[in-house]
């Protein structure tokens, strides 16, 4: 090889290797990305069972039932609708009931919302960004609600 | 002295006003006087910070409510050492603290920098001047942590619960030092383009600079690693959360340009690309302060959410880099590139290296932005997790690690493949048996686990094969060997210790994600559990009180062989009144270099409590794998090369030097 | 003054830390090409020492020390070339110079009389808890008791003190701590158990939960006679909806109370509000809360009369509108034998009679009360 070609290749490969890098990213957003969704949002986009989102909403009241060990089931809600959700593990500290929560997981075939994880992380008032922004564009939480 | 901290932060910010616009002037006209000013300049500069942040530190040691900043985030029961660290436990005083790191740097080149071309070093000190200005305004116009209350209260609104911990008092300074320390890498790469030149010395300043800047940024990302972990009280170390990302980015660019700037000492070569490397580094540790302070992300480190912040860091950000690429762009192509290579050598595999930390950087940096990007398009909002970064990040780590033993052993300018495997022989032979002993003795070990320590030992193994060679191993006499490997030049300890360094950290990572082990039950007192063959009875819940919080504390006895009770662990559910808010403190027992990891959950009616268990084997290696690369680059820095010294005194040295002088 | 001395000291340091080195000598220094050819000397020397220990063949030496002999090479083309004149511009380098030297008190005393909050002096906490009592206000005195206390935890006569301050303050988690600290470490006693109580019920805004409910049980053990005590488990009664038993047990105390106890009014109070909620709608006047009556008991003298006086007449007014009150009056007429109002106290009780009629049953109801508080219908 000439000099000229052994230069060619070896920007030829780093080339292939950055498009492959690209493709991968772009591919891994595509797949491993999970959306965020309120309980409404479900009646207006098919969410199929298996298919890993993030659910987000209000805990709702008098919902929380303690089973078997450290399982746990309640519904989140953004107050028109409302979804049954399983955990099984230790709560956050800030999880209470009618207070905003992120839970992390997948839908089983039954229906129910099988979270791997409960976030609920919080600015001053106890809300999630997500779920704050979510309640407002419904309508349902003003800022001025809270003190 | 309130008072004296705000007039000495408002004088330091007049003369960074000075060090930006007086030796800029004094380079550009070769006038001596003019550049002479930045020294002092800088060093006064940071003399005031000093004072004003001492200042800051003394009104929240001493409680003052009169100030603002302490009044929201201190309290007057915390332990005097929280007290102290909540001085940056906050936006404004976090703020006061980068700036104070960032004239201690300028300060240390004003004061060590008499060996510098007068106008490189008075460039230099001008661009770490305007980066002074440009957040000394934006404290005093957004993120004043002097702000007054008259009348005063007489009780503060209480530090994060989350934040009163030792954490605080080592996570943020060290990543300050990081970060900024780029600053200093920066500010070279901006002077050498208003030059037009890259002087000799400048690869030789910049290579320490990396250095310094990355051993902190190692630092402050293992210690935060760490603190997450044993505070949030999940048992995870790292979370792929955009805030963690914003550090780690810095820290793969960093350590690209740890690796070019080595090949730009050595061989004169990439010398553009390593000063571009060095300008996005700084570019990312700044994007990371502006994700993390704008509120753009909640998450514990956003203190406060205030837009005028966002929307000022915002602009900053884009002067900065907008600004140093536009120069980069317009005076890129009158510097001299440098010497050539073959693709297979020492600077091939520092290339390649390169290539793939990089392409690494540019994922995460991806990852971390798409969701803002996306939202602020469509207002969709997705998560980008964990299973994002293991699609892409891991893939690309993967062949720089199998490759990293290889570099070292490679020769400059055009190496010898084949030779090198030859040496490594015995490192890939431990890597192979690791992985059999891992694969077939191991219960339950998967693929992934038996590939992850083999790499793990290939990188330990291959580290200590890279000194083995270098000393002379098995072709000269043992004495030799001794003596040859202790006149090593330091920084080949330096690249071996940080390389074993990330060994050992690899090694923690897939022991502790394969072989870890996790329990979540419920448990009345005098109940035992058994997990990983370590039994632990859960002795009972204690009330008690500490200085500004009550707690429950539960007790846990770990039982021995022999039935009895051989240590105790304790974790406890934290309640602080002053912000309503509950913790939970995690009880860790480390048994080696393993540990045994308690969380305690709600309580039941019954007096039964959830109590959630780890086994974490060879966890403390993931941290303790970062202080070895820490160590590495503070050996590299001890190097006799880095210590450059001035014209004058060099030439009296040099004559003294022969060929048998040791340092 | 100490303030303005140190900023004109800082700022005259700043400044000659700008003016030193302008008006310091111009020594010449060397090019930047001379710091490369040192870099250059150093690198051959080091080069020297690893072929010498054998870290490099010699081949490899020969062809790195033919490749830096090159560099020093170039660097002289470039440093024959780049020779300028030092002499231009000499004009503008005054004016950046004056300009500088000015900036530096011109900008930090601009700003700083802008931002800064000169005439506020420093306040550590320890230092305005040190000043004389008599200049401290409540909060200080509040703050300087918890310091103490956090020094010394195990003072119980301390936190005996602070207890009722907190309830007062309307900080009822904090008097919860420290009622609960005052009865660990002083012992137990029915005033201690009545202000925790309290406390719980503040903290839960007023209700009377199951705990406070205890802590009100355990000072009735204690004392029996614990107004208090007594008083919050009616209410208890009275937040579940037995009215009748709220309003019995009320009407006990008011047997059993002393005549110059300051729950008298609150009980007055509580009855009209349980017992006849006709009235309790109906009548503007509003009786004195938990706090109320815990502030009447640190009144002055003076200041209770009054209050209690002002409540009296407040029942009085009511019962002129609202005559069919039985309860009512019997209560009226009492206030006002407590107060030592005999005269009104006989009038009332005259107006009593004649709103129900001389015959009729209340009527003879209101002659034995009166009697059993010393007192005769019209003489």
């Amino acid at each position: 090889m000439t000099r000229k070609q052994k230069r060619l290749s070896v920007i030829a490969g780093g080339l292939a290797f950055l498009g492959a890098a690209t493709g991968l990213t772009f591919y891994a957003l595509g797949q491993k990305a999970s959306y965020f969704y309120m309980p409404a949002d479900l009646t207006t986009t098919s969410v199929q069972p298996g298919q890993r989102i993030r659910l987000g909403g209000l805990v709702e009241k008098g919902t929380i039932q303690r089973g078997q060990g450290a399982t746990v089931a309640f519904s989140v809600t953004d107050t028109h609708k409302s979804v049954k959700v399983t955990y099984t593990g230790i709560l956050p500290d800030l999880f209470r009931e009618q207070q905003g929560v992120i839970t992390e997981g997948t839908f089983g075939p039954d229906g129910v919302f099988v979270a791997d994880s409960v976030l609920a992380k919080h600015d001053e008032r106890y809300m999630p960004k997500e779920v704050a922004d979510g309640l407002k564009a419904k309508g349902v939480w003003q800022e001025s609600k809270s003190e | 002295m309130v008072e004296t901290g705000h007039f000495a932060l408002v004088l330091a910010f007049a003369l960074s006003l000075v060090q930006t616009i007086v030796p800029l002037f004094g380079a550009r006209l070769n006038n001596q006087r003019l550049m002479a000013v930045g020294g002092p300049v800088a060093i006064t500069g940071f003399a005031l910070t000093a004072l004003s942040f001492a200042a800051l530190a003394s009104a929240y040691a001493n409680s003052d409510f009169s100030v603002a900043s302490v009044w929201e985030n201190s309290h007057s029961l915390q332990p005097l050492i929280y007290k102290i660290t909540g001085t940056w436990g906050n936006h404004e005083g976090s703020m006061l603290l980068w700036v104070l790191i960032l004239t201690f740097f300028g300060a240390l080149v004003a004061a060590f920098g008499s060996n510098l071309p007068a106008t490189l070093r008075a460039n230099v000190l001008a661009v770490q001047g305007v980066i002074g200005a440009a957040f000394f305004l934006f404290i005093l116009a957004t993120s004043n942590p002097f702000v007054r209350l008259n009348p005063a209260p007489i009780e503060g609104r209480d530090l994060n619960p989350i934040l009163q911990d030792l954490g605080l008092a080592i996570h943020p300074p060290l990543l300050y030092l990081g970060y900024v320390g780029f600053s200093i890498c920066f500010s070279f790469s901006v002077a050498a383009l208003i030059e037009g030149r890259i002087d000799a010395s400048w690869a030789r300043w910049v290579r320490p600079w990396t250095l310094v800047a990355w051993m902190f940024l190692t630092g402050g990302i293992a210690m935060g690693s760490y603190w997450a972990y044993y505070e949030l009280g999940w048992g995870g170390f790292w979370f792929w959360d955009p805030v963690e990302n914003a550090s780690f980015m810095p820290w793969l660019a960093g350590t690209a340009l740890l690796h070019s700037a080595i090949v730009m000492e050595k061989r004169s070569a990439l010398k553009i690309w390593t000063l571009l490397l060095a300008i996005l580094t700084f570019s990312l540790s700044l994007l990371g302060t502006f994700l993390v302070r704008s509120g753009v992300l909640t998450s514990v480190h956003a203190f406060a959410t205030d837009p005028t912040r966002g929307v000022f860091i915002l602009c900053i950000l884009t002067l900065f880099i907008g600004g140093s690429l536009a120069l980069f762009a317009l005076r890129a192509s009158r510097l001299t590139a440098g010497g050539l290579f073959h693709p297979i050598s020492r600077e091939g595999a520092l290339v390649l290296n390169n290539l793939f930390l990089t392409t690494a950087t540019a994922t995460v940096l991806v990852g971390t932005l798409y969701p803002l990007a996306l939202e602020a398009l469509t207002g969709g909002k997705i998560s980008v997790g964990a299973p994002f970064f293991d699609l892409t990040f891991g893939p690309l780590m993967l062949p720089l690690l199998v490759l990293v033993p290889f570099g070292p052993l490679l020769a400059w300018k055009r190496g010898d493949v084949f030779a090198a495997s030859q040496r490594l022989m015995a490192a890939f032979a431990s890597a192979l048996a690791a992985m059999l002993v891992t694969g077939l003795f191991i219960d339950g070990a998967s693929v992934f686990a038996a590939l992850g320590i083999g790499l793990a030992v290939w990188l330990v193994a291959g580290a200590l094969t890279d000194l083995a060679v270098k000393s002379g191993a098995g072709s000269v006499a043992p004495a030799v060997m001794f003596r040859r490997f202790a006149g090593l030049p330091r920084s080949v300890f330096g690249t071996a210790l940080a390389h074993f360094g990330l060994g050992l950290t690899l090694l923690g990572i897939v022991a502790t994600l394969s072989f870890g082990t996790e329990k979540i039950l419920t448990m009345r007192a005098g109940e035992t559990v058994e997990l990983s063959g370590h039994t632990l009875r859960f002795v009972g819940l204690y009330p008690a009180q500490g200085p500004n919080y009550s707690e429950d504390r539960g007790r846990f006895e770990l039982i021995g062989v022999s039935g009895s009770p051989v240590g105790e662990i304790s974790s406890a559910k934290r309640f602080y009144p002053v912000r309503q808010t509950t913790t939970t403190e995690s009880g860790i027992k480390t048994l080696g270099l393993s540990q045994l990891y308690v969380s305690l959950g709600d309580e039941g009616k019954d007096g039964s409590v959830v109590v959630r268990l780890w086994w974490k084997p060879l966890v403390t290696l993931i941290w303790g794998g970062g202080l070895v690369m820490m160590a590495g680059a503070a050996m590299s820095l001890m190097d006799r090369r880095l210590r450059v010294g001035t014209p004058s005194r060099r030439r009296k040295q040099a004559s003294v030097v022969t060929p048998a002088g040791l340092p | 003054m100490l303030f303005w001395v140190i900023a004109a000291i800082l700022t005259l340091g700043a400044s000659l830390a700008v003016l030193l080195p302008l008006a310091g000598s111009s020594k010449g220094t060397l090019s930047s090409g001379d710091h490369d050819l040192e870099v250059y000397r150093d690198q051959l020397s080091e080069l020297d020492r690893d072929a010498a220990r054998g870290l490099i063949q010699p081949a490899e030496a020969a062809e790195a020390r033919a490749e830096i002999a090159r560099r020093i090479l170039r660097l002289h083309d470039v440093d024959t070339a780049g020779k300028t004149s030092a002499r231009q511009g000499s004009v503008i380098a005054r004016m950046v110079a004056t300009a500088a030297v000015l900036a530096v008190p011109l900008v930090s005393w601009g700003l700083y009389s802008q931002i800064g909050s000169p005439d506020l002096p420093s306040l550590p906490l320890s230092e305005r808890l040190a000043k004389n009592p008599a200049d401290s206000s409540v909060d200080e005195l509040v703050a300087r008791a918890e310091a103490h206390l956090t020094a010394n935890p195990s003072d119980g006569r301390g936190w005996d003190v602070l207890a009722p301050v907190y309830l007062r303050m309307q900080r009822f988690s904090d008097a919860v701590a420290a009622y609960r600290n005052a009865i660990r470490l002083g012992g137990d006693s029915a005033v201690r158990r009545a202000g925790l109580g309290e406390a719980i019920a503040g903290a839960a805004g007023g209700i009377v939960s199951a705990d406070a409910q205890d802590a009100f049980e355990a000072a009735l053990k204690l004392d029996p006679a614990n107004a208090k005590a007594s008083f919050y488990l009616a209410m208890a009664l009275a937040q579940e909806g037995r009215n009748k038993e709220a309003a019995k047990a009320w009407r006990a105390m008011l047997g059993t109370l002393p005549p110059d106890s300051p729950w008298r009014g609150a009980v007055d109070q509580a009855l009209a509000k349980s017992g006849n909620p006709e009235i309790a709608s109906g009548a503007a006047a509003k009786g004195p809360d938990a706090v109320d009556v815990d502030a009447a008991s640190s009144m002055s003298p003076q200041d209770r009369e009054a209050m209690i006086n002002t409540m009296v007449a407040s029942l009085d007014q009511k019962l002129r509108q609202n005559p069919r009150d039985p309860e009512g009056w019997m209560r009226l007429v009492r206030s006002y034998v407590v107060l030592g109002k005999a005269d009104q106290a006989r009038e009332a009780l005259n107006r009593a009679i004649a709103v129900f009629g001389a015959g009729s049953d209340e009527a003879k109801k209101f002659t034995a009360f009166a009697a059993s508080l010393g007192l005769m219908a019209t003489e």
